[in-house]
């Protein structure tokens, strides 16, 4: 049995070398848009890997061709066991629970049109190419064809256009609001369409296209909840890598290869997932053997810990998640600006990073913007002053009267709580450093560590910024997804709460609303960085918060197993890309 | 005698399940946060307005209190709890999955326990004041004082790291295919190191009940006699004294049968074990209110089963209890 599906792996991988020489050309052939540059582009990479695969699989299939019985000497296959902390449901659509790693897991079974690559640029992926109008308001896709779903249906426009209407009908996912001002979806032929959008969005690509899965309309058709709909089988049916043959709720998944998958063969034949309740126990279990991979972040004081452990290695890069201080700028004295800044430039962003993440993070920049970011303006610099700090507060106004060590504002001393959640040690750990570096400028922190709901309800309540803050200062932090897409800035900084849905900490400036609203709808991408860098300079000056660090990902694994994993920049190493072969890689 | 229970236990009962069931309901929403994140995912801030009102309508969230609450009396009594606000699965199906490896590990460190601690108290009484007696009650006393994760982490550490002897992790090898006995032995290769550390750290309990009750048994009239009658030493120890000594012990080990149904929520995070405390500890961390109501009521119902069972079973053991 076994060496019949290696035979086959390798008809396939032939198969792949020669569509993919055939894409070569097409890709050659038409030109006009950036989309279609970057087709050609990704033909040019592909070309030598599908020629490198060739002898290889040219081999084995000489064999199975002439001597169908015998089989070549089958390669051990290659089992991969991941540890998560916390079940992800049964990871459809619907069902998957956290954006990391439960979205993640996701697309290992399905496919989105376009794909992030290692530098996190949206690549063709299930769509070949992807034009845009001037307007930004279409986008037209042509579909890779002859892809076929796990069940053998192929993968056409109707899919698509099936996905787009049953995602917004049925807003229960993420993807309703991806697919957010979608107006029509209109099919050309099989394998062309169209999104027809309401008004400019140049973050389309990246927010919906390389975000949104594509499901098969003839299995989610008759589904009516999807949320609480079980499916007989484990099995969701997607376009993607892996398919999913078991699940064990709050013990194990386990996903096998989908050797008929249209970007390549899996380098990865089995995954089994494995379920833990925190990272202590997912530590244990990779240094007994009993897991090759974790998929989460380590913290950085296991990096080296882990490292020196044969076979244990780690991939570390740049991610985009933030640790930041959010004030209340909508009441006292944190209206002042004068105040803002004084924290801002009391902030050793170097010793933080070196005290809590020895290391293993990028010192935050004002502007929010990672500096590894394609939009990072260079000319934003995050100062160190405490004295400076000091005699801005002083020339306020904001003196301490009482000699107590603490200055005041209208009569009261300058002492907040900082709240954190107790869950994150490094970021108690910030607070911490925070409490002493305000000391440092006459201002009184006390730290309050409390449970997460607990944080999140005083921070953000109801996740509505509709209703308020009920803090003062608050360590904070957003995911990875916030800072990826650029087009989200304006949600953190606009004074109004339709546009500025996490603008936790009630900041307000016209001018940056201004800004905002323009590069909502800019289809110029020139002016849109412009844009931009103006934003940063703005957010580094009148500091709506105060970005500390960005965490580097840090990922353990066993490279006696399994060595080949992709670090996506700002998303990690849990995707599909790690599990293909570096030919079928964008 | 009038019957095992007569109709005021009866109503004491009830009444105690009338107000556990109130209290899971209430719990639960008076904790300060808010399910919605679970509901919604992580990008729970990009929903407009409406989505939001339409999230909180479809689970039920917008209707009254009192409504909110009728429901949980409606669902109690049909026995279907709904879906999970965060695995999207009926809560009912999810119970089900976990309580059986609750129950495996509890009740096996709960039968381990009650036999070491009764056997080990027994011992202790019998030869009060000697070094064994002293020895054995210091050594319990410093096992009670053992914080449960650092026993587990212990054992991980020496026991699957360092010697690689058994797994530090689940209930079974995950997608490993067996069936039949290797299944079986596979399950309770899994279970020795969470079932070794909830055992260690419940013996002491027993021990020093039975320590106790057995010392001012031993103390009784009946028991010169026994030994004035020439009772060998084992026969007055296991027939006459532990006999007599053990009912407190029956009352504590019913107790904790009732308690072991809530899972142990730190044994079963330090080994990523399957159970109920595991299941409960994410439901409450996340506000999945249906699934903490629904695992409430297990532990209500079990602890006052466990208590009604200990009721009963007391005049078995012990004629003296008997009402006449």
């Amino acid at each position: 049995m076994k060496s019949t599906v290696h035979a086959r792996k390798a008809l396939i991988l032939a198969a792949f070398a020669l569509v993919m020489a055939a894409c070569g050309g097409d890709g050659a052939e038409t030109t006009t848009t950036r989309a279609a540059t970057t087709t050609a582009a990704q033909s040019a990479d592909t070309a030598p890997a599908a020629e490198e695969a060739a002898p290889e699989g040219g081999a084995e299939t000489t064999v199975a061709a002439s001597e169908p019985e015998p089989a070549p000497p089958p390669a051990e296959p290659v089992t991969v066991r991941a540890a998560i902390t916390g079940d992800e449901g049964t990871l459809n659509p619907y069902t998957y629970i956290s954006g990391f790693p439960g979205w993640n897991l996701l697309m290992l079974q399905y496919d989105s049109l376009l794909q992030l690559d290692a530098a996190g640029r949206p690549q063709p992926w299930l769509a070949e190419s992807v034009t845009v109008n001037d307007e930004l308001t279409e986008y037209s896709v042509k579909l890779v064809e002859d892809v076929r779903w796990h069940d053998g249906q192929f993968l056409t426009a109707d899919d698509v256009a099936f996905t787009v209407d049953y995602f917004i009908n049925n807003t229960q996912s993420r993807f309703a609001r991806d697919l957010r001002g979608v107006a029509e979806v209109v099919i050309t032929d099989p394998f062309n369409l169209t999104f027809v959008l309401e008004a400019p969005n140049p973050g389309f690509d990246l927010v919906a296209l390389a975000d949104v899965p594509i499901i098969p309309r003839h299995i989610w058709e008759p589904v009516t909840n999807p949320e609480e709909h079980q499916f007989e089988s484990a099995a969701n049916i997607g376009s993607g890598p892996y398919k999913l043959v078991d699940y064990d709720e709050g013990q194990s998944y386990r996903f096998e290869a989908n050797w008929d998958y249209f970007r390549g063969t899996p380098a990865v034949d089995e995954l089994v997932v494995v379920v833990f309740a925190d990272d202590a126990g997912a530590l244990s279990a990779i240094r007994s053997g009993g897991v090759d991979v974790i998929f989460e972040r380590i913290s950085p004081e296991q990096i080296t810990l882990l490292d020196a452990q044969d076979p244990l290695d780690i991939s570390q890069g740049p991610e985009f998640s933030t640790q930041m201080i959010n004030f209340d700028a909508s009441r006292r004295p944190f209206d002042d600006v004068v105040v803002r800044q004084a924290i801002d430039l009391a902030m050793d962003r170097e010793d933080i990073v070196d005290t809590v993440y020895l290391g293993a993070a990028t010192p935050g920049s004002p502007g929010w913007v990672h500096p590894g970011h394609p939009s990072y303006n260079p000319e934003v610099l995050a100062v160190y002053d405490p004295n400076l700090a000091n005699s801005l507060l002083d020339q306020a106004g904001y003196t301490d009267a009482d000699g107590d060590g603490i200055r005041e504002f209208d009569g009261q001393p300058m002492s907040f709580e900082i709240i954190a959640n107790s869950s994150d040690s490094l970021r108690l750990r910030i607070a911490e450093l925070t409490v002493e570096m305000l000391a440092e400028i006459g201002i009184e922190g006390r730290v309050a560590a409390v449970e997460t709901a607990t944080w999140e309800n005083a921070v953000w309540p109801g996740f509505d910024v509709n209703n308020g803050r009920n803090y003062e200062i608050a360590m904070w932090g957003w995911s990875a997804p916030v800072q990826a897409n650029t087009l989200r800035v304006p949600s953190l900084i606009h004074s109004s709460p339709g546009i500025g849905s996490l603008n936790l900490t009630g900041f307000a400036n016209a001018q940056v609303d201004s800004l905002s609203e323009e590069l909502l709808v800019e289809p110029d991408p020139a002016r849109r960085l412009e844009l931009l860098s103006q934003l940063q300079e703005l957010i580094a000056a009148d500091l709506p918060f105060v970005l500390l660090a960005y965490p580097d990902g840090a990922y353990v694994y066993d490279s006696s197993v399994y060595a080949d994993w992709e670090f996506i920049a700002g998303q990690g190493i849990v995707s599909k890309l790690s599990l293909l072969p570096s030919s079928a890689r964008p | 005698m009038k019957g095992l229970i007569d109709l005021r236990r009866l109503g004491q009962y009830a009444a105690a399940a009338a107000a556990a069931v109130t209290l899971n309901f209430l719990l639960p929403r008076l904790m300060p946060g808010n399910p919605l994140v679970l509901i919604a995912g992580v990008d729970v801030g990009l929903l407009t307005p409406e989505q939001r009102a339409e999230i909180i309508a479809r689970v039920g969230l917008d209707a009254p209190l009192w409504q909110q609450y009728l429901r949980y009396w409606a669902d109690i009594f049909t026995g279907d709890f709904g879906y999970s606000f965060r695995a999207s699965r009926p809560i009912v199906d999810m119970i089900r999955d976990r309580l059986p490896w609750t129950l495996l590990i509890t009740g096996l460190s709960l039968a381990i326990s009650a036999v070491a601690g009764v056997i080990l108290g027994a011992v202790s009484a019998w030869r009060r004041g000697s070094k064994t007696d002293l020895g054995m009650l210091s050594g319990m006393i410093a096992l009670e004082a053992l914080p449960p994760f650092w026993l587990g982490m212990l054992f991980i550490s020496i026991v699957s790291v360092q010697w690689g002897l058994l797994p530090s992790f689940g209930a079974v090898t995950p997608a490993s295919g067996l069936v039949g006995w290797e299944h079986i032995e596979d399950i309770l290769r899994h279970a020795v190191l969470p079932v070794a550390t909830l055992s260690i750290l419940s013996v002491p309990g027993v021990y020093l009940t039975m320590r106790y009750s057995m010392l001012e048994t031993l103390g009784e009239d009946y028991i010169r006699t026994a030994r004035a009658k020439g009772a060998g030493e084992g026969r007055v120890l296991f027939g006459h004294v532990a006999r007599n000594a053990i009912s407190p012990v029956i009352t504590v080990l019913a107790i904790r049968l009732g308690f072991a149904f809530g899972g142990t929520v730190i044994i079963e995070t330090v080994f990523s074990y399957p159970g109920l405390g595991r299941l409960v500890f994410e439901a409450v961390s996340g506000r999945d209110y249906p699934v903490m109501q629904a695992a409430f009521l297990v532990f209500t119902v079990a602890v006052l089963a466990a208590n009604l069972a200990a009721d009963l079973l007391y005049p078995l053991v012990d004629p003296r209890a008997r009402t006449s």
